[in-house]
């Protein structure tokens, strides 16, 4: 399916919201377009699992479909609220996947040499969700939410319900874990030829 | 670690597949064609007064304002007199609200 360009770049997703919930078809278009990726981008961190991921996305897109005709103006940011509807997604299926045998949880492969780009590419955020999966939850909350969603402090501590300083320690020590989970596979990664 | 950078920026580059777009799509419009739920009239009421302490304040008002025109008091009677001298009594029924 082919999707038309985001030619509502220059408004707010919350307008963009009102205009949904009156009935625009564009707008829902650039609200699809706009934050389908960076929830789904959320969710496959936090999970290490693309199906997953889009289970996730689909399901807080809906949730924010559902809440548009009620949507109170000024009050959260649209994009906050659907992060922490995915986040609370995401803790659901953490918690649910705590119960299932830990064996199943999809192990990086070590050291496999790639020739190809796309699979050093591939073998790297398999690396990367590898290491993100050993922080603990509310770390890597942080971390992705700082360094891939390239959100402002202010706004992760309103999505994870705590304070700012709390956000900056979160990250903080988070991206120190992952620099150290990471560093004995920077070989294999191919990262010695860089 | 620059390594880190690195991976986070390709992390954001990943893209969401064009199936998961088009289901995102289908289920918003399949949302919007329902009717929008239909917002209570009490709602819109209190929304509009700025709140439950303006609306019980207003209600308060409304049943004095009833009371005292029902029970007409010796001083708001007064003044009607001195406005409306020979007033008709047009709910003599209810003088026993005035009563003690």
């Amino acid at each position: 399916m082919t999707m038309p360009l985001d030619t509502l770049a220059d408004v707010t997703d919350e307008a963009l919201l009102i205009l949904y919930a009156n009935g625009d078809g564009a707008a829902a278009r650039s609200l699809t377009l706009r934050l389908t990726p960076r929830v789904l981008a959320y969710a496959a961190r936090m999970l290490g699992d693309r199906a997953e991921a889009e289970d996730i996305a689909q399901e807080a897109m809906l949730r924010l479909w559902r809440i548009a005709a009620e949507w109170r103006q000024g009050e959260a940011k649209v994009s906050t609220w659907l992060y922490r509807v995915a986040a609370n997604l995401c803790t659901d299926r953490l918690r649910r996947r705590r119960g299932v045998a830990l064996d199943d949880a999809p192990e990086p492969e070590d050291g496999a040499p790639s020739v190809l780009q796309g699979m050093v590419e591939a073998d790297r955020m398999r690396a990367l969700d590898a290491a993100l999966a050993s922080l603990p939850e509310r770390q890597r909350q942080a971390v992705v939410l700082r360094h891939i969603e390239g959100m402002s402090n202010p706004d992760i501590a309103e999505i994870m319900e705590i304070g700012v300083e709390a956000v900056e320690s979160l990250t903080a020590r988070g991206k120190r874990a992952l620099a150290a989970a990471l560093s004995g596979k920077r070989a294999a990664l191919g990262y010695e030829d860089v | 670690m620059n390594d880190l950078d690195d991976l986070f920026a390709l992390a954001r580059a990943e893209e969401p597949s064009p199936a998961l777009l088009a289901q995102v799509l289908a289920d918003a419009e399949a949302v919007q064609a329902k009717p929008a739920p239909r917002r209570s009239h009490w709602r819109f009421l209190r929304v509009l007064l700025a709140g439950a302490g303006a609306f019980g304040g207003m209600a308060t008002a409304a049943l004095a304002g009833v009371w005292i025109g029902m029970a007409e008091p010796a001083p708001v009677a007064a003044v009607t007199e001195a406005f409306l001298p020979g007033t008709v009594d047009l709910l003599p029924t209810y003088d026993f609200l005035a009563e003690e």
